[in-house]
């Protein structure tokens, strides 16, 4: 039954499938390209053909329907395809260490951006924190495996239960204060946890704590470069491998939750908590939720970080580092998981690519988030609504 | 004698000093439309504030089938099966049309983060179920509603808000269901067909009963078996609006002295 | 004993005028805009290096003991370009956000603040190094048997000056009725004939100039500027506002107090309690927060239905 409505589509458009795998493969070769790019120029160029994809998009919204129904249509082919492109994208970028890392970096604070979208995007509560949080994992797994000699796995799921305990905690006053009220609770919390790292002797001082050692599975350790079928991945690919999965991981639970009950109310809040109540939601526990799921994946992502660096200090959790992430979903696109992990890796790469500028390169890239804010206040990718029944 | 379905006794409210509901007593039956009706500012909209659990009374009570209520938080009061419009319609303007009506079932739905994470076939199932029903239920209300079900809420007109936050109080299943002026901003046609839309639901839901702020007359006129009269915080007058009406205190209060004059 | 006693009780009010200073700029902006101006405290740690600057442009003074005038001259000259500097923020970034969430005013604002960081570490000489920064006023004042350091005196008695002509000028005459117009609604003020840019505008400056007399306190205070000190500034000028409950001048001075009653405490109190200020600090705005939602002096927010 479908293939007629395949036919009738692909008489007037392209398929969806050559469209879906066109938008993929496309968006991967731009973005190893991007990551492999030495030469400012190059960099520029990049940058110039990224502004230009999106200006069209500006202009003829349509092309962004077209792209959205065609991933509707070949949902299938788009989640293998992708999988497949994730795994064999260290080949492609042929043992760069430094491209496998930015990528890495870039994967962990998508799962951070993504974290804080649940709070953010999806319900509007202001969370200046997510850096603590993220941090709290991070120590957490990390004295766990330097003092009791935890293994990365079991570090794991005690990090997020320590972190997500935080995050109620800091929910809690959400009861009662709201906005900028909220908005301050937040930050204060993160530079509380912030300079109490940085002063405590247990979490070792500004110095932090070194030696973390690495993970390993199955008998292979993270150390090691990955030798496959004759091919040698460096050891950063272990690393590559484990944040992607991490994000794999959050996209579906995003998808999930944005997709039930849970995302509705939270939207619903967003939009009107007094109306929300009286449909209702438990405005107070669904702002206390978010704020503990934010937290369990932070601690993930902190976790991963801490194991790959092996050496983490209280600099690497610091306020600007939560108004990075905050930064990264409004950027991308509030409550939009595509739009958010694009920000994410957009903030990521971009002050690192514009290393030539040296000394300018955060005021570039401040200025660039004005001027996004002003001139496309919804986002990279504006969020959409729901559909039911099979319906896009 | 059957319990009522709501029974406010002498709730009152005091902002600061200035008492703004004052010992308000109020009956309704089930399947019963009541319509409450007074100058602005009387104390009307607090009144469902009130009920609804928006604020706290400072004294009385409220009981829904003989349980009370009094001082329940919003969403449990909300759960327990009284549903409202408000008079300034608040609708969530940047979700569909259809997922604001979905929202009104959060109340009997039962899908937490737990069942979405990790039984997403379970909480997929029930949220396509209520989607079904609540386009059964938009296309009760307005073929118009139903067929833009899918664009923002925000962009409707008000007559189609009023109608949207109406089907959205409906998807709760309520037993008591009130409306904060849903005839304003509507024209002659809409309010006949917003009386005809009150009629039939009532019909299809037997039990449930409206408690209605109005100030259309025709629709006063016509549709509650019973009026409650509301002036300086304080209930002035109850009956059938042809009783109520003539009652010289009443036209004072809330037609005016000319009107009195007049009669 | 006594001395000490009074030492830390000047050291208390003088973090409270500077706190109070920074702290009445993030209320009255918000108390008009209902934005939070998150570069408020970067915009005032401009301040200090413009008065750098135009010692050493004008006097050709690079350090040492210098007079009176040319000191007054440079912090004149600072007040006056950083409130300027105010009024082209808001024309430049913030004004573009008077109709979009708080959210997105919150972020570009962060975003502000960075950028005027970047641009005095990047442009000013030296700008990531920390610059010595001359004291104000030296010596001592004797008033009776006290004797007290001249610098404190003239910050607290400046701040108690500059405070009271804030709200002189916010209460009684007309440009502060039109502020508290437009706070109060800026369409009907438009109908009344006020042009809220101008309004804007006029607050911008005066927020921005507070603020920039308490970033050169602080300098002056600490004998130290750098380019990054504006961030934990805006963040204690803020909490004090907030504290204060945002948008009451009263309450943000009150909160100003109190965080540097804090500060001054655990800094007396503690051992290693230095490092501890910050923590004791916040510690304190969570706790207020909770108790008092909106605030010491704020309203508490009864939403229309």
């Amino acid at each position: 039954m479908s293939t007629t409505l395949t036919n009738i589509h692909s008489r007037t458009t392209l398929p969806a499938s050559l469209i879906v795998a066109a938008t993929e493969i496309g968006g991967a070769i731009l973005l190893g390209a991007f990551l492999l790019a030495e030469s400012t120029p190059l960099v520029v160029a990049l940058l110039a053909v990224m502004g230009a994809l999106f200006a069209a998009m500006q202009y003829r919204p349509q092309i962004e329907e077209v792209i959205v129904a065609a991933f509707h249509d070949a949902r299938g082919l788009a989640t293998a395809l992708a999988v497949a492109i994730v795994l064999i994208y260290p080949f492609f970028l042929g043992g760069n260490t430094y491209a496998l890392h930015l990528l890495i970096v870039s994967l962990l604070y998508s799962v951070l951006a993504l974290a804080l979208n649940f709070q953010l995007g999806s319900a509007n509560i202001p969370n200046f924190a997510t850096g603590a949080t993220y941090g709290i994992g991070a120590y957490t797994s990390a004295l766990l495996a330097i003092h009791l000699g935890w293994s990365f796995w079991a570090t794991l799921p005690a990090a997020a239960i320590v972190a997500t305990v935080f995050g109620f905690l800091l929910g809690i006053p959400s009861m009662r204060t709201r906005d900028s009220y909220l908005a301050l609770v937040t930050i204060a919390f993160g530079i509380v946890i912030h300079q109490m790292l940085n002063n405590l002797s247990w979490t070792g001082g500004p110095n932090g704590l070194v030696g973390i050692p690495a993970p390993s599975l199955l008998g292979h350790s993270f150390m090691r470069p990955i030798e496959l079928f004759g091919f040698r991945l460096p050891s950063q690919a272990n690393f590559y491998y484990l944040s992607a999965a991490l994000l794999g991981l959050a996209i579906l639970s995003a998808k999930r939750l944005h997709e039930s009950r849970v995302g509705l109310a939270w939207n619903a809040i967003r939009a009107d908590e007094l109306a929300a109540k009286c449909q209702g939601i438990n405005v107070v526990w669904y702002k206390i939720l978010a704020f503990g799921v934010d937290a369990f994946l932070a601690a993930f992502a902190g976790t991963i970080y801490a194991f790959y660096i092996s050496y983490i200090s209280p600099d690497n959790f610091t306020f600007l580092v939560s108004v990075t992430i905050m930064t990264m979903v409004i950027v991308g696109g509030m409550d939009n998981t595509l739009g958010v992990i694009l920000g994410a890796f957009l903030l990521t790469m971009l002050p690192e690519k514009l290393r030539v500028f040296s000394d300018y390169r955060l005021l570039f890239v401040s200025v660039v988030v004005i001027l996004f804010l002003i001139l496309r206040p919804k986002g990279l990718f504006p969020q959409r609504q729901r559909h039911y029944g099979g319906q896009r | 004698m059957t319990t009522p379905l709501l029974k406010l006794s002498g709730l009152g409210i005091r902002f600061g000093g200035l008492v703004a509901l004052d010992a308000v007593d109020l009956t309704v039956a089930p399947s019963t439309i009541t319509c409450i009706i007074g100058p602005n500012g009387a104390g009307k909209s607090t009144l469902f504030n009130l009920i609804t659990g928006i604020y706290r009374p400072t004294s009385g009570t409220v009981a829904l089938q003989g349980d009370p209520i009094t001082g329940l938080p919003a969403h449990r009061i909300a759960a327990r099966g009284i549903a409202r419009t408000f008079q300034s319609s608040r609708l969530f303007e940047d979700l569909s049309i259809l997922d604001n009506v979905i929202i009104g079932m959060h109340g009997r739905t039962r899908t937490d983060v737990l069942t979405a994470l990790l039984r997403p076939a379970k909480s997929r199932r029930e949220l396509e179920a209520c989607a079904a029903e609540a386009e059964t239920i938009l296309r009760g209300i307005s073929d118009e509603l139903f067929a833009r079900r899918y664009q923002p809420a925000g962009i409707l007109p008000q007559a189609d808000r009023r109608r949207l936050e109406i089907a959205r109080a409906l998807a709760s299943h309520p037993k008591l269901i009130l409306l904060d002026e849903p005839s304003s901003g509507m024209d002659d046609r809409d309010t006949a067909a917003l009386m005809a839309d009150i009629r039939r639901v009532m019909a299809d839901n037997p039990g449930l009963s409206f408690l209605i702020i109005e100030h259309d007359m025709r629709l006063v006129a016509e549709l509650p078996d019973n009026v409650v009269v509301i002036d300086y915080g304080k209930k002035i007058a109850e009956g059938d609006f042809a009783t109520v009406r003539q009652l010289p205190r009443v036209q004072q209060a809330y037609l005016g002295q000319k009107a009195v004059e007049h009669a | 004993m006594e001395s000490l006693i009074l030492q830390h009780l000047l050291n208390w009010l003088v973090l409270g005028s500077i706190y109070a200073l920074v702290a009445l700029g993030f209320s009255l902006l918000f108390g008009l805009l209902n934005v939070i101006h998150f570069s408020h405290g970067d915009v005032s740690m401009i301040a200090p290096f413009v008065a750098l600057g135009s010692l050493q442009a004008i006097f050709g003074i690079t350090g040492g003991a210098m007079g009176v005038l040319p000191i007054l001259a440079a912090l004149a000259i600072a007040i006056l370009v950083t409130g300027l500097i105010g009024i082209g923020a808001d024309k430049l970034v913030i004004s573009r956000f008077r109709r979009s969430p708080a959210m997105m005013a919150l972020v570009a604002t962060v975003a502000l603040g960075t950028v005027i960081r970047e641009l005095i570490r990047g442009f000013y000489p030296q700008g990531s190094n920390p610059k010595a920064f001359p004291a104000i006023a030296q010596g001592f004042l004797e008033i009776g048997p006290l004797r007290l350091p001249a610098q404190p005196v003239l910050i607290v008695g400046t701040t108690v000056l500059v405070v009271a002509l804030m709200y002189g000028l916010m209460q009684k005459t007309p440009i502060g009725t039109r502020i508290r117009a437009v706070a109060e609604d800026a369409a009907t003020a438009r109908l009344m004939g006020i042009t809220p840019s101008r309004i804007f505008a006029f607050t911008f400056f005066l927020a921005s100039a507070a603020g920039a007399l308490g970033a050169l306190f602080f300098a002056s205070h600490a004998g130290v500027v750098r380019f990054d000190f504006g961030v934990q500034l805006g963040l204690i000028g803020f909490s004090a506002a907030v504290i204060g409950g945002l948008g009451s001048m009263t309450g943000a001075i009150l909160g100003a107090l109190a965080i540097a009653g804090i500060e001054s405490i655990v800094q007396a109190n503690i051992a290693d309690g230095a490092s501890y200020r910050l923590v004791f600090a916040f510690l304190l705005v969570i706790l207020m927060l909770c108790l008092r939602p909106s605030g010491l002096l704020g309203k508490p927010v009864f939403e229309k239905v």
